[in-house]
Parts: structure tokens; C-alpha cells; sequence
């Protein structure tokens, strides 16, 4: 056993331990905000993961994406809303959780019994190292091409209906509201942040 | 194009002749490039630190720190130790976690960027393949630190701070990205080591500031915002936020803040001497001068001389822009949030789009100058 | 479409103009680095207060008739005359004198109404002190005279802003003998005299043309 190979296991050990643990720890922490630092954390110990394997790409796009982005915005949905709220005791939880665990644990038997019935010393594709950058861009402009686009057409869809979400009108006039139909059309109970009464 | 000294191969080298084995060698010099990464960095912030009291003293015809030093030079490290030695305050209803792990998270991915800074062809940390866009991946980690120590501080100026920063560097970083994007495309390289070769084929004429003047000011702008430097400081605004998400920051733990933000401000200025400015190139072909003196390039003093006077271009490079960022400093005033984010959302992100597309045409026009 | 292309041109031609003022801006601030900086050292160099500075009161304790004014005038009844009556030559006796000058707005009134001139206002301004108690003078602290910024060989002593020549911003570059801008107070008085004369002497003698000419009408 020489020493590449020994740092290589003790990473793979280390980052492995913090993976698991860490998203016990986001699923059974009480505290939201904690869970969602520790997703964070999640993430980048699976980057690692990916720099182990030689895909140093792939580990820098998971954290641009995964930390960078997706976990921000998770933060910023947290911090926007009011933490100070109780929240309602949910009817049943044992029950839930019990039913919830069960099927956790029969995914875990499944996922154990595929681990170990699969033969992983297959002998794969070199590994490409550096390359790696050049061939993901090929496969993706050439067989992997319509997912692609299809993905990014699902993207342009999400940008524009948050576009049309954020843009609900902030100044609308009092009849505007006192406006049946209106009234219908805008969700019901929904007040505007700015009404030309609250401006004078 | 010579391959200049390699410091790793002398190591390793010299090492091995002491009798040890190759593994042991590299892992001797494994902690090495750290070491030498962080008294980098931090010499380089003491500079700034220093560069950025006399020059904003300058400009307000004052006269900045004077007695610790000769012209007050050792001032900031006056100021380290300070903090350093100051009392470690936690507030009682903070969560102390956060509190600590907050700055630590802001810190690290900064030093760790450093990594990719090339002072010239082997005189560079890791020449990792995907060079720039680890630096953009990286720092997409920090707002998780801002936005953790502003939560955890149980203020509401740090909470906004810490939001307003958070929001702050991600509306940037896409400009920012699609800058780097239209060089990388040019270099057919993420590399930082290829991206500054690209460039210097003939002297300063290559550079890529004359073939992506656009891309060169939208960087900059969005390197400063990254930075939090003054047109853009709203998570710290002293006028509405007291300190943003420092405020409840104090000793060491404020210190580490503050290391970022100039260790951030010093490898933003690196980062555009060597995607825009020619990294460690000198303004005139080093191979062209070497053959007019009648020296090989591969003679061991030209080697030397190449070597040092990269370091040397590469940092004068980004001191320039270290001043130009102090000088903006005491002239712009400071943005609205709102501006802030017109300004990127509307401004910057479709220029550099269009930067972007006008930069693919033009290579497929021109795949001489514009990268193959 | 060339409503599109109009407001592109438009925005373009915004765009220029903000990185020209700022480049501007710059260029102002670039221009500020080279001059020399203005700061006035403070313990090791001092600006000459001017001539009406209203500093610290002195008071002479021998001149004071103890008659008080200084205490009605005064907005806040600072002043503390201690006095009693004397009864076999029926005056008063002045005891004690005190200001607090933690309480003092330095307004002068004090100065203005002592009908004997015994309070005057000196040129010190360095009263900070650990204790406000400190800052109570009696008589005695109040009869002190403070060193003159010109004559403190540990300090140099540099003109105001309005006490330089003109074109000069720095105190530092100066020759001691060099005279300030415009005229000296005593110089405006003996020119507004001269000119009062002058004045009168002119309604004299027009007063005179018209007592000439009176006789003619
Ligand atoms: S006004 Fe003058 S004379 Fe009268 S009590 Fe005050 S200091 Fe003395
Ligand atoms: S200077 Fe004004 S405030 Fe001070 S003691 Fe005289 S009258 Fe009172």
C-alpha cells in the first residue's frame, strides 16, 4: 500500500463519513436553518468526492450549481421568511415518521443489495483526466444534444413564469380592487404592496 | 515558447538525490506551495492595506499613517496585531457555531483561489486543467459564509448585510462568468497558464485587453462588486447597516473578514493582469529581446532574469489595478441596492451576453486573432 | 424596429456620457494625489487662533468691583461671585470668582458687560480633562495666562486658512513675513476715517456752494 493510495482511502473515508452523517443531520435536525447549512456542506463533501475520482470539473460545476446557487437560494428562502413563528404541530407525526422511516429503510436494503451484488472492479474507461472538459462539451453538442436543449427550454420556461410571478403589478388603483372581476382575476384576498391611497 | 524554471521538478529532484524515495518527495513538497500561497497573500494584503491608507490620504491631501515605520509601513501589521490580540467577543444570544464558522467559510475559498494564479509558466501553485472556472466555483461559496455569520450575529444590520451581500455576488458572478467565458473561448483553455501564453505573442499588442475591451471593463466592474469595494459596498453601508454583517464582529474573527476582502480585492486585480493584461508577459517579447542581446533562451541566467521579471510584470500588473480600484474608491459615490442590481441584471448581463455572441462570430471570421 | 435602434443609440449615447464623467471624476481625484496635504500635526504643530478667538475667560480678581452683571448676562447664571458685605466701610468684598468652563458656551457675554473690562477672552482651547470637575476654575486658574501658540518653542505655529497670501493653501511653505490677503482690520478703520473725513469735508463744502448760492435765489 503506498502513500497516494493510503491518502486517497483516508479522504475517501473522511468525505464519505461527512456525507452520511451530514445528511442524517439535514433530514433530523429541528432546526431548519442548521439543515441547511449542513446541505451545503453535503454538497461540497460530494465535490470532493468528484475530485477523487478525477473529475475536477464536474466537482467545480457541483459547487457553482449545488453550493453556489441551489443552496443560496434555499438560504435566502429561509431568511426571508419569519423564524420566529411557531409552527403547528402536525397531526399524526409519530405515525408519519414511523411510515416515512420504513420506506427510507426498504430504499436502503434495496440500494445495499444492488451494491453488493454489483461486480465494481469492472475495468471502465481511463480515466481522461484534463480532457474531461473537451469531451463533455462534444457529448454534449452532439448525442446528448436534445436533453440539452430540452433542459434548457425547461429553464427559459421557469425564468419567464418567475418573470410573470414577480411582475404582478405593484401599483394598482383603489377601484382596480373594489373591482369584482378584478378582484377574481388577482387571487382573491390579495392586496397590493403599493395602492395609490397608501402613496398620498 | 521557453518553459521557464520549474520549481516542483528542482524540488523533487534535489530531494530524491538526498536519498528518499518519489512519493515522499512530493508529498515534502506537497505543504510547500501552501506556506508559500498564504505569506503570499497575506504580504500581499499588508501591501494593499498599506498602498490603500497612504493613496486614499493622498487623495483627500492628508497625510495617512506616518510614525509606525518608515512612511508608516509597518501600520497594518500594527493593525493585525491589534486585532490579533484583541478580546474574542461572541454576543450572548448568537449562535456561536455559525458565528465562528461563518468568517472561516469566507476566508478559505479566497485563499484556496490563489491556487490558480499564474507568475509565470511553472511559477504557479497547481496548474490545474480547469483553472479560472475553479476560481468562479470557489467563490460561489462565500456568500454561504456571509449569509451564515449575518444570521448567526441575531442583528438585524447584519442579517440585511449578510442578504444584501449574498444577493450582491450571485447577480454578479454571471457577468463575471460570461466574461471569463469569451477569453476562455479565445484560449481554447481553461488554464490560466494557456490563457496568459495566448496572449503573449507579440508584447503588450497581444494582450487581451485590445481584443476584449468590453469584456476587460464589464470584469472589472463586476470584480469590484464581488469585492464589495466602494461603488458598490452596500453589505457593509456605515450609513444605513452600521457594518453589515461584520457588525457584531470584533478581534480576530473581524479580522478574518477583512483578510478576505483584500486578499479577494488583490487576486481580482491578479486575475485581470492575467486574463486581460498578459499575466507575468512583458510589454515586449522577452524571446525577442533574448535573441537581440545574443543570448539562447534556455541559457540559465536569461532564465532567471525571464523568471523574475514575470513576477515582477504580474505584480506591478495588478498594483496598478489596486490603485485604480483605491482611486474609484474616493471618487464614486455609492449605488442604491436597486441601481446595484439594474446595473447588473440589466446592464452588465446583456452586454456580456452580446459580448459574448459579438466574440464567437468574430472568431469564426477571423480564427487567426481571435483563437482558432 | 427603428424605435428599438433609436433607443439602443440612446442608451449607447448614456452610457458614453457616464464613463466620461467618470473618467472625469477620476481624473480629479488622480489630480488631488499630487498636492501636498494640508494637515496641521496637531501637538507639534498649531494654527494661530485669530484675533476674536473666544477661549478660555481670563479675569482679573483685583480689577472685579463684584457688582454680578457678568452673572445676569450670562444665559445659563454661570459666573459664581462670592462676596460679603463689609460693614464698617459698607462694601463688598470679593472673596472667590469661579466658571466652570465644563458648563460655558464661550458666548462672551460675560466679556462684553463687566463694566470694570476685569474678564477678557484668551486664545486657549485645550481644556480637555479627565474630571469635568477640573474645568471649574477659581480666581486663581481663571488669572493665568495661557502660552502663546507663537512663543511655545516645542511648537510650530501655522497660519489660518484667511491669514495666508492669495493663491497659498498650505501653511507650510511660508516665509514669516509674508503678508496675508487684503487689508489689516487697523488699515479698513484708518480708510473708513479718512473717508468719513473726506465725507464731511465734502458736506462742508457743499453746505458752504449752497450757502453761496442761497443768496442768489
Ligand atoms: S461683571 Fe466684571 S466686575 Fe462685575 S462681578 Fe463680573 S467680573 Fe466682577
Ligand atoms: S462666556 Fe457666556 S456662558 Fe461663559 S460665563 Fe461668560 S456669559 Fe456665561
Amino acid at each position: 500500500m503506498n502513500i497516494a493510495y493510503s491518502t486517497e482511502l483516508i479522504c475517501f473515508l473522511i468525505l464519505s463519513s461527512v456525507i452520511v452523517s451530514g445528511s442524517l443531520a439535514v433530514v433530523l435536525l429541528e432546526n431548519i436553518v442548521y439543515s441547511a447549512f449542513i446541505l451545503g456542506g453535503v454538497f461540497m463533501a460530494v465535490a470532493g468526492l468528484y475530485l477523487l475520482l478525477n473529475a475536477s470539473f464536474v466537482a467545480a460545476a457541483q459547487i457553482l450549481v449545488y453550493v453556489g446557487a441551489v443552496n443560496v437560494l434555499i438560504l435566502f428562502a429561509i431568511m426571508l421568511v419569519n423564524n420566529k413563528e411557531k409552527l403547528k404541530p402536525i397531526e399524526g407525526l409519530k405515525t408519519r415518521k414511523l411510515i416515512s422511516g420504513g420506506v427510507c429503510g426498504g430504499l436502503l436494503i434495496l440500494l445495499l443489495r444492488v451494491s453488493i451484488t454489483t461486480k465494481w472492479n469492472l475495468p471502465g474507461p481511463s480515466s481522461i483526466g484534463e480532457e474531461a472538459t473537451e469531451r463533455i462539451g462534444e457529448h454534449l453538442f452532439t448525442d446528448y444534444l436534445l436533453p440539452f436543449e430540452l433542459a434548457s427550454i425547461l429553464l427559459l420556461m421557469a425564468m419567464i413564469g418567475a418573470i410573470v410571478l414577480a411582475r404582478r403589478d405593484v401599483l394598482i388603483s383603489i377601484d382596480d380592487i373594489n373591482d369584482l372581476k378584478n378582484q377574481k382575476s388577482l387571487s382573491d384576498k390579495k392586496i397590493p404592496l403599493l395602492s395609490e391611497k397608501s402613496l398620498k | 515558447m521557453n518553459s521557464g524554471i520549474d520549481l516542483e521538478m528542482s524540488f523533487t529532484q534535489g530531494v530524491q538525490n538526498l536519498g528518499l524515495s518519489q512519493e515522499l518527495a512530493h508529498l515534502l513538497w506537497i505543504p510547500l506551495p501552501m506556506l508559500l500561497v498564504l505569506v503570499s497573500a497575506v504580504i500581499g494584503v499588508l501591501v494593499t492595506v498599506w498602498l490603500e491608507r497612504k493613496i486614499s490620504a493622498a487623495a483627500q491631501q492628508r497625510i495617512g499613517p506616518e510614525y509606525a515605520g518608515a512612511l508608516g509601513i509597518l501600520q497594518p501589521m500594527a493593525d493585525g496585531l491589534k486585532l490579533l490580540v484583541k478580546e474574542d467577543i461572541i454576543p450572548a444570544r448568537a449562535d456561536s457555531v455559525l458565528f465562528t464558522v461563518g468568517p472561516i467559510l469566507v476566508l478559505v475559498p479566497v485563499i484556496l483561489s490563489w491556487l490558480i494564479v499564474p507568475f509565470g509558466q511553472n511559477l504557479l501553485i497547481s496548474n490545474v486543467g480547469i483553472g479560472i472556472f475553479l476560481w468562479i466555483a470557489l467563490s460561489s461559496i462565500q456568500p454561504i459564509g456571509l449569509l451564515m455569520s449575518g444570521y448567526s450575529s441575531n442583528n438585524k444590520y447584519s442579517l440585511l448585510g449578510g442578504l444584501r451581500a449574498a444577493a450582491q455576488s450571485i447577480s454578479y458572478e454571471i457577468p463575471l462568468a460570461l466574461a471569463v467565458l469569451a477569453i476562455v473561448m479565445m484560449s481554447n483553455s481553461l488554464s490560466t497558464v494557456d490563457i496568459v501564453e495566448q496572449q503573449n505573442t507579440a508584447g503588450f499588442l497581444s494582450w487581451n485587453i485590445w481584443r476584449q475591451p468590453v469584456g476587460f471593463i464589464i470584469f472589472w466592474i463586476c470584480a469590484l462588486a464581488e469585492c464589495e469595494r466602494l461603488p458598490f459596498d452596500l453589505p457593509e453601508a456605515e450609513e444605513e447597516l452600521v457594518a453589515g454583517y461584520q457588525t457584531e464582529y470584533a478581534g480576530m474573527k473581524f479580522a478574518l473578514f477583512y483578510l478576505a476582502g483584500y486578499i479577494n480585492l488583490v487576486l481580482s486585480a491578479l486575475l485581470v493582469s492575467v486574463l486581460y493584461l498578459g499575466g507575468w508577459g512583458f510589454p515586449i517579447s522577452i524571446d525577442w529581446f533574448s535573441s537581440l542581446i545574443g543570448l539562447s533562451i534556455d541559457n540559465p541566467l536569461v532564465q532567471i532574469i525571464a523568471a523574475s521579471i514575470g513576477i515582477v510584470m504580474t505584480i506591478l500588473k495588478a498594483y496598478l489595478l489596486v490603485f485604480l480600484a483605491i482611486l474609484l474608491r474616493w471618487t464614486t459615490p455609492r449605488v442604491r441596492i436597486d441601481q446595484l442590481l439594474d446595473l447588473g441584471w440589466k446592464f452588465l448581463l446583456p452586454i456580456s451576453l452580446v459580448n459574448l455572441l459579438v466574440t464567437a462570430s468574430l472568431k469564426l471570421a477571423f480564427p487567426m486573432t481571435f483563437g482558432g | 424596429m427603428l424605435g428599438f435602434l433609436e433607443k439602443v443609440a440612446d442608451y449607447t449615447k448614456e452610457v458614453v456620457s457616464a464613463a466620461k464623467y467618470l473618467v472625469d471624476g477620476l481624473g480629479v481625484t488622480f489630480d488631488h494625489m499630487r498636492r501636498r496635504p494640508v494637515t496641521v500635526q496637531y501637538p507639534y504643530e498649531k494654527l494661530i487662533p485669530s484675533e476674536r478667538y473666544r477661549g478660555r475667560i481670563h479675569y482679573e480678581f483685583d480689577k472685579c468691583i463684584a457688582c454680578e452683571v457678568c452673572v445676569r448676562v450670562c444665559p445659563i447664571n454661570l459666573p459664581v461671585v462670592d462676596w460679603v458685605m463689609n460693614k464698617e466701610t459698607k462694601k463688598k468684598e470679593l472673596r472667590n470668582y469661579s466658571i466652570d468652563f465644563g458648563a460655558c458656551i464661550f458666548c462672551g457675554n460675560c466679556v462684553e458687560y463687566c463694566p470694570t473690562n476685569c474678564l477678557s477672552m484668551t486664545e486657549e482651547y485645550e481644556l480637555a480633562a479627565f474630571d469635568r470637575h477640573s474645568l471649574n476654575y477659581d480666581n486663581v486658574a481663571l488669572g493665568r495666562l495661557p502660552t502663546s501658540v507663537t512663543s511655545d518653542p516645542s511648537v510650530r505655529s501655522l497660519r489660518e486658512l484667511a491669514y495666508l497670501p492669495e493663491g497659498i493653501i498650505d501653511p507650510h511653505e511660508l516665509n514669516a513675513n509674508q503678508k496675508r490677503a487684503g487689508k489689516l482690520p487697523s488699515q479698513i478703520i484708518n480708510e473708513l476715517k479718512a473717508e468719513k473725513s473726506q465725507e464731511e469735508d465734502n458736506n462742508h463744502s457743499s453746505n458752504m456752494v449752497s450757502n453761496k448760492s442761497n443768496p442768489t435765489n
